[in-house]
Formats: C-alpha cells, sequence, structure tokens
C-alpha cells in the first residue's frame, strides 16, 4: 500500500497542478458531449479522449457500454441490479462526472432506481466508435467486477511505462479488495520489466509483499529472462517461498472442506447409527430421507416468490418434518417387522429405496438445483489467498447444532434414557414399561429428521437429483461401521476422520484413489479393532 | 404316481425339457429366435453366480456385496483375450485395442499380455477372483468381522473397485467397459451356431454347478456351513475352525460367480463397469431372496424368473421396472422369507394335506 502512495504522489501531484488549469476547458467538452449537435459531439469526444483526463473515463466508459443516463441534471450510469419482489427491476445509480461515485437518496440509503425513471442520452454507434481504442483504458473503470478485471489483466504483460499513470488514477478508485491486487500486481509487474535495475529489488518485494493471482508466473518468468543472477536468485527465491505458503494454505482449505463432508456425514450417520443400535436395522433407504429433504427445499422454493430467500431458512424445519414423517410411516408400514433381522432388513429397505428414488425422478425429473441464499454466498477471507465459503461454514455450523442438540435429546432427556435402555435391552426396559413401539416410531421420525436436514443442507454445495442419497450412503455407512454400529461418540470421530483423511488423501492422488486408500485403510483398521473405535464393553457387547 | 412326481422331480423334469430340448429344437427348426436363445443364454450365467450366492448367503449366513464384482472379474478377462485375439482387425488395424487407440495408448499395458492365450485367460479368469477373494476374505473373517459389518465393508468394496473401472487410465475401457468382441477360439460369435452352442455350455455348467453344489451342502462340509448359519459361536466351541470354513465358501462362491461371468461376456458381446456396482451386486442377492435363500434350485429359479420378468417389463413398461423390483424386495422380505420356492413347498403340502393325511413325506426334500 505504502508504494502506491509513494507513486500516487509523485505522479499524481503534478498532474492535478495542470489539471486545475485544464478543468474548465474539460467541463465545456463534457457539456458539447451531452447536449451538442451530432458532428459537435464528435469532436468534443475526440477532445477527451486526447486529453488523456482519467476523470472523464467513466462518462465515456458509460457511453461506451450504452448506459448514460440524466437523472436530476446529474450524469449517471448504472450499477449493480437488485430484483425486488414486486415492481420492476431497480439499480444502483452511479454518478460518472466530475466525480465517479454512488449517489444516495435524501434519507441517506442507497439510491435505487428503476429504467423508466431515468433518461438515457444516445449516442450514434459512429461517435461509440471513436471509443474503441481506449476501451481497455475505459473498462479499467467500468461499474462490473470481470470487465475491470480483465481488464487490469491485459495490461500485466506489458512492458509501456506510459500507461503507468492511468493504472495509478485508476486504482485509486477501486474499491474492490481482489481487483486492488490484481491492480497492484498489473503495476508492480510493468514496473519490473520496464524500470532501471536497480530498482528491481524492490520491485520483487512488492510483488511477494502484495501476492496477487499470478505472482508466481509473473516472477519465474522475469527470472527465466533475467540475466543478472542476484536477481534471477531472488525473484526463483520469492516465487518458491510463495509456492510453499500456497501450499500450505491449499492444505488448510482441504481440511476445511474435509471438516465440511465430515460433517455432513456424521449427519447422516447418527440417524442410521442411532436406529441400528435401537431396533439392529441397517436402512439402505437412510439416503432416500436426505433425497426428500433437498427435494422439500426445492418445492418450498418455488412455491415461495423468487426472490426472497426466506424458503431455505424455512425449509431447514420444513425438511426435517417431511423427511422424519416419511421416515415415520416407512418405519410403521415396512421396518418395524423386521427388527433384530439386519440383513434381511438390508435387503427390504433396499427395495424401499429403490420406490423413493423412482418416485422422485417421475415427480422432479432427473436434475433440478437450489438456489444458494445470498446471505450465504461468497465467502470470509481469513488471510490471503484462503478463503473459506459461508455454505460450508453455514453446514459446520448446523451439523454442530445438531449434533449438540442429538447429543442432549439422548443424555440428557427422559426420551434419550429410554432409547438408551432399549438399546441395552429391549425386553427388559419394556417390562419396566417402557412403550418399545411408541419409540422405535419416535427414534425412526429423529433419524430420518436428521437425514433430511443433512439433505437441505446438501442443497448448497450441489444439485438435487433422485439418486443423491446414494452417493453418500455407502460412505456414511463406513462412518457407523469404523465408529462402532450404534455408537455415537464412534459415528463422531469417525465421521471427521474419514471426512480429513478423504480431503487429505484427494489432494494427493486423484479423488477415486484415495476412496480405494481409505477402504484398504478402514479393513485394516477393523483388523484391530473389529467393533469400531469405542467397543461396547462386557455382556451387552457379545452377540 | 403321487410318490415319484414330486415337486422335486418335476423341477428337474420341466427344466431339462424346456430348456435342453424345447429351445435349442425351436431354435434349430426356426420357431425361437437367435435373440431369445442368447437371452436364455446369459440368464443361465446369472443363475450361476446366484448359486455362489445361495452357498455363502442362504447356506453360510454370510451377506457378500460384491459377488458381481468376481462375477465381471470373469466377464473382463475373457472379454480381453477376445480382444486380443481380434486385434489387428478392428477399426485402426492396430496390434492394441480399439478403445487404447482412442486413449493415445500405443503399447499393451504389460497385464494384458497373459490374455492371448486362451487357456491363461480361463485360468486367470478363475484364479483372479479366487486370490482376490481368499485375501480379502482371509484378513476379514480373521478379525471376525461378520453380519452387518461384513455386508457393508464388502459393499465399500464393490464401490471402490467399480470407481477403479470406470477410470480410463486403468486399461480397462473406462465407462464403455469391453465391447466388440469378434470370435471366441475361432467360432464367430455373431453366428447363430455359436450362440446356440454357448447357449448349450452354459446351460450343462449351470447343470454341473448345481450337482457340484448339491454334493458339496449334503457332504459334512456343508453341514459345518449350515452350522455358521445358525450358531457360528456354538461350533467355533467345539473346534471348527469357522474362519478356514468361511474363506473356502466365499472363494468357492467367487469362482461360481466368475464363471458366471466368463460365459456371459461372450454372449453379450460387452462387458461394463455397470454391471458390477453395488446395485448389481444388491440385484443377485435379491435373485436368491425372491427365488428362496437356502435352496440350490430357489437360487436357480429366483435368476431365471427375475431376469426374464426383467426384460418382459423393461419392453411393456419401461418406467416402472424400478416400482415392481423394489415392491418385490420388500414383500418378499416381509411375507416370504422363504421366496418363491417355499411359496411352492406350502402351496404342496397343503394340497397334501387335503389329499393325504400323511402325505407330508416331500416336505423333507429341502434342497
Amino acid at each position: 500500500m505504502k508504494y502506491i502512495f509513494y507513486f500516487l504522489l509523485v505522479f499524481a501531484w503534478p498532474l492535478s497542478l495542470l489539471a486545475d488549469r485544464a478543468v474548465n476547458n474539460t467541463q465545456m467538452q463534457v457539456n458539447t458531449v451531452i447536449s451538442g449537435s451530432d458532428s459537435l459531439k464528435t469532436i468534443a469526444i475526440n477532445n477527451l479522449i486526447i486529453s488523456e483526463k482519467t476523470e472523464v473515463y467513466p462518462l465515456l466508459s458509460a457511453i461506451n457500454d450504452k448506459k448514460l443516463f440524466m437523472h436530476n441534471n446529474i450524469l449517471v450510469t448504472l450499477g449493480e441490479k437488485k430484483t425486488s419482489d414486486e415492481g420492476p427491476e431497480k439499480f444502483k445509480i452511479l454518478q460518472v462526472y466530475p466525480e465517479f461515485k454512488e449517489l444516495f437518496s435524501a434519507d441517506g440509503n442507497t439510491l435505487l432506481l428503476p429504467l423508466s425513471e431515468l433518461k438515457e442520452i444516445e449516442f450514434s454507434r459512429s461517435t461509440r466508435l471513436l471509443l474503441a481504442p481506449i476501451i481497455p483504458y475505459l473498462n479499467l473503470l467500468s461499474p462490473e467486477v470481470e470487465k475491470r478485471k480483465l481488464a487490469y489483466s491485459q495490461f500485466q504483460g506489458l512492458k509501456d511505462k506510459a500507461i503507468l499513470p492511468k493504472l495509478y488514477s485508476a486504482l485509486a478508485q477501486e474499491k474492490n479488495k481482489e481487483i486492488q491486487r490484481l491492480g497492484k500486481e498489473t503495476i508492480f509487474s510493468i514496473q519490473l520489466n520496464s524500470a532501471p535495475e536497480a530498482t528491481h529489488k524492490m520491485w520483487i518485494d512488492s510483488l511477494a509483499l502484495n501476492w496477487g493471482p499470478n505472482t508466481q508466473s509473473i516472477l519465474e518468468q522475469y527470472a527465466s529472462s533475467q540475466t543478472n543472477g542476484d536477481l534471477r536468485a531472488m525473484a526463483v527465491l520469492k516465487a518458491e517461498e510463495l509456492q510453499s505458503k500456497h501450499e500450505r494454505l491449499r492444505m488448510f482449505q482441504n481440511l476445511f472442506s474435509g471438516l465440511s463432508l465430515g460433517s455432513i456425514l456424521i449427519m447422516i450417520a447418527l440417524g442410521l447409527s442411532i436406529v441400528y443400535g435401537l431396533a439392529g436395522v441397517i436402512n439402505m433407504a437412510h439416503g432416500e430421507f436426505l433425497m426428500i429433504g433437498a427435494y422439500t427445499t426445492y418445492c418450498i422454493q418455488s412455491i415461495m416468490s423468487p426472490a426472497s430467500d426466506l424458503f431455505f431458512w424455512i425449509s431447514l424445519p420444513l425438511s426435517f418434518i417431511v423427511a422424519g414423517f416419511w421416515g415415520f410411516v416407512i418405519e410403521r408400514l415396512i421396518i418395524r417387522h423386521l427388527y433384530s433381522r439386519p440383513l434381511e432388513s438390508m435387503l427390504a429397505t433396499w427395495g424401499v429405496g429403490l420406490v423413493l428414488v423412482q418416485i422422485a425422478r417421475s415427480l422432479f425429473g432427473d436434475l433440478t438445483a437450489v438456489r444458494t441464499p445470498a446471505v450465504l454466498s461468497g465467502g470470509w477471507e481469513v488471510v490471503q489467498h484462503l478463503v473459506l465459503p459461508y455454505n460450508r461454514l453455514f453446514i459446520i455450523f448446523l451439523s454442530t447444532f445438531m449434533i449438540t442438540v442429538t447429543y442432549l435429546v439422548l443424555y440428557r432427556s427422559r426420551l434419550g434414557l429410554q432409547i438408551r435402555a432399549v438399546t441395552q435391552n429391549r425386553r427388559m426396559s419394556s417390562c419396566l414399561g417402557i412403550e418399545t413401539n411408541k419409540l422405535d416410531a419416535m427414534t425412526f421420525f429423529l433419524g430420518s429428521g436428521l437425514a433430511g436436514l443433512a439433505g437441505a443442507a446438501m442443497t448448497l454445495i450441489g444439485n438435487v437429483v433422485p439418486d443423491m442419497g446414494q452417493t453418500y450412503i455407502v460412505d456414511s455407512f463406513l462412518v457407523v461401521v469404523t465408529g462402532g454400529v450404534g455408537n455415537i461418540a464412534g459415528s463422531i470421530v469417525s465421521g471427521f476422520g474419514i471426512g480429513f483423511l478423504f480431503k487429505i488423501l484427494e489432494s494427493f492422488f486423484q479423488a477415486v484413489y484415495g476412496k480405494v486408500l481409505i477402504l484398504t485403510l478402514i479393513i485394516l483398521f477393523l483388523q484391530y479393532k473389529p467393533k469400531g473405535l469405542f467397543p461396547d464393553k462386557g455382556r451387552i457387547g457379545e452377540d | 404316481m403321487k410318490k415319484y412326481l414330486t415337486s422335486d422331480s418335476l423341477f428337474y423334469i420341466i427344466l431339462i425339457t424346456i430348456f435342453l430340448i424345447v429351445l435349442p429344437l425351436g431354435n434349430i427348426l426356426g420357431f425361437v429366435s437367435n435373440n431369445t436363445i442368447s437371452l436364455w443364454g446369459r440368464y443361465f450365467c446369472f443363475a450361476i453366480a446366484a448359486l455362489g450366492i445361495d452357498l455363502i448367503w442362504g447356506y453360510t449366513g454370510v451377506l457378500s456385496m460384491c459377488q458381481a464384482f468376481f462375477f465381471c472379474l470373469g466377464g473382463y478377462s475373457i472379454a480381453m483375450h477376445m480382444l486380443l485375439s481380434a486385434s489387428g482387425k478392428g477399426v485402426y488395424s492396430a496390434a492394441i485395442p480399439d478403445f487404447m487407440v482412442w486413449n493415445q495408448v500405443d503399447t499393451l499395458p504389460f497385464f494384458w499380455e497373459p490374455f492371448h492365450s486362451f487357456g491363461l485367460s480361463l485360468l486367470l479368469a478363475l484364479a483372479l477372483p479366487a486370490t482376490f477373494a481368499f485375501l480379502f476374505g482371509f484378513f476379514v473373517f480373521r478379525s471376525r468381522i461378520k453380519g452387518v459389518y461384513f455386508a457393508i465393508i464388502t459393499q465399500a468394496l464393490a464401490l471402490a473397485v467399480w470407481l477403479i473401472f470406470l477410470r480410463n487410465e486403468t486399461m480397462l475401457g473406462g465407462t464403455n467397459g469391453l465391447t466388440d468382441f469378434k470370435s471366441l477360439l475361432g467360432f464367430e460369435l455373431s453366428s447363430p451356431g455359436t450362440k446356440l452352442g454357448l447357449y448349450l455350455i452354459a446351460f450343462l455348467t449351470l447343470c454341473g454347478t448345481f450337482l457340484f453344489c448339491r454334493w458339496l451342502v449334503n457332504s459334512k462340509f456343508g453341514k459345518v456351513l449350515v452350522g455358521i448359519l445358525d450358531s457360528e459361536s456354538r461350533l467355533s466351541f467345539t473346534a471348527y475352525n469357522v474362519v478356514n470354513y468361511k474363506v473356502a465358501v466365499f472363494v468357492i462362491a467367487a469362482i461360481l460367480a466368475a464363471i458366471g461371468g466368463v460365459l456371459y461376456a461372450p454372449q453379450t458381446g460387452i462387458i461394463t463397469p455397470g454391471r458390477m456396482d453395488v446395485k448389481a451386486s444388491v440385484e443377485m442377492v435379491m435373485w436368491v431372496a425372491l427365488g428362496g435363500r437356502g435352496r440350490l434350485k430357489g437360487a436357480i429359479i429366483g435368476a431365471l424368473l427375475v431376469n426374464y420378468l426383467y426384460s418382459v417389463c423393461t419392453s411393456l413398461f419401461p418406467e416402472s421396472w424400478l416400482y415392481i423390483l423394489g415392491i418385490l424386495f420388500i414383500l418378499t422380505v416381509l411375507f416370504f422369507e422363504k421366496g418363491f420356492w417355499g411359496l411352492i413347498e406350502m402351496l404342496e403340502a397343503k394340497l397334501t394335506g387335503w389329499s393325504s393325511a400323511k402325505g407330508s413325506e416331500s416336505l423333507k426334500a429341502n434342497i
């Protein structure tokens, strides 16, 4: 940052002195552009281009984009589009001249206007064609992020000092952090490739400190063409440092992905595990409750108005209830006949799964998607180059919350006490007055509901497809097996373990071989602990 | 009369008359299409694999969910041989199979080399799954992984190998699998004569493996297997090494599945990883459950019936097949625990119960 400042001072200050004298002239030209005849307009625009005044670039850029409007005698262009529930689309309004800035309404809020309230100032095609040679510079000040990014990247290959002043003045107005970094990188790289060799050390340092998206390749390219040994060594060293920093951060990113994968697996596995412990039933249709939860979210999105993000927050509890209800019905109809016959239950519930998937396919078709709420898009930039996406953070938060709730229910409530009692000895619990039938149904409701909630969360990171449950079901079975079937703490530990391991191995090998390796590791692990991480001890541990 | 014509002997008579006399004769005389012949030929291959599943699951009570993988190992081995023997006759007339040319591979990967010879291919088709089953089974059974744990682990194994076979760089054809076979041992695969021949070989192999399995389950070995099903811990207390028996039956089941696969590939003309995913393995288990587990005839009937139903249903109402299959799964497990064959036995018992008070002899025949 401090280099920027320094250079702004050197270059921009003398310019501003000159500008004072020219300002009236510029104002005049602008007035001609707005209200003159077509031929005068052409001359005025030409003059503005030749004068190389960067303060008129937003204006020229708006002309080029056909987005120049008049509002209350102020020249404006359109900013970000805001969709609302009713009425026409509204846009943020940006003033383009004499200063490029966002406008606010009288009550201090961002000014939002529909197109109908703006008066467009039109230019002929031939007039706009005049701007063609300076479009790259204009794009530096475009209201669109992608255009600005592209513009800065396009300048990176140049070795021409002449464009530096324009870059500096454009960068001074830039508010987006990511583009600021890119812009500085562009400037430093041009300086490095054009300034005298004595200053190169400083530029290399600045580049490394700034650490933009292309810094490594810029340094490497510089090193390969540099004849001075010292400078070359320095560039190579810096590039390597950045590389290793980058790898460390990527490792962290992988761990984070592992955390979020693990927490989804745990949400699924908890239901499986509790139900198996209680009833001796392996529910192969458990993944389908995940699917039901996801489709509940999708349905609510289609029912509610498309603009509001409220649908997602409503669908979280609803997906729990809907999936839980399906689980309850299936338990009453089918699964209660299968208690303590785990292998048979696997086959019957597989059949249930087939039917459910086919129902979903005929109702919804093959591929649908749920929109991510605006609050959850984007990410939290912890440090440079390490962005934790909000949707994954939310998933981790949600599952931590649900795991805590499940734990409290199981170990701190009467219901949980009864569930644990029936898990240990069904007949004895029944003798002591626990209504095992009711309890089974309730547990199934909880387990399926958890999977449904996981499904709703899954819509944030993937598409909604009929067989989405099957992608995760084998993995969550592995979590259950490794943790010890029917063991909550074991499921949590092994869920995170497998999630981490998978993401880490995935970064070394391809995903497929990572999976194979994990399977091998689990088989080896079960050699030591055939009953999982935390096996039951004593008589209940026996068959 | 009643004494000789039990459901048991009736079963053999009907099966052999239909499949060994009626269908082949009909095919030679032109009543039965070549398609029907190779369709049933394929079903026999499934039935052979189902016999293996009945041994390990129906008799021993170990639910293996990766039998389709062993089936495909057999299928891929013979398919590799057929591709190599046809090399040079492909679209690119290269010395390697066409799909490798697409993948920009110019030399044959080393593990394809043994499959030039038919005898070696056949040996490997059986030895590979057997060795794999032995190693996997030994480690898993040794650490007393059983019941649900075993089912889940084998399921994960099926998923893992399926993923590996899907990859292009494993040089096994990727998603498209191996296809475009020309001939086997000099016989053109497309000619009707070869099709009928393969059909007959498949049927006779089915008969042979059935007799072998029947001998096996009636031997002492078979009794030990049933002992494991009933109470594994009691059996091990009486000094039987349960692990060895389990490993042995796992290997036998794998070999049976591989035999099915070897006969399957030439008749179908294609083998893809889709044949070995988790779904395929669970379906194989369901054939046995639907036919009647713990009865060798049940396994065969189940495999033939479900697959026949599949081809009928998918041509009549393609959308509903998964509904039918799913509901069949549920109904069988809930209400017909002994499957189709159990249903027949029940009906028979009722019939004989009506016609003669003491005619319950046929119930004893349980194989």
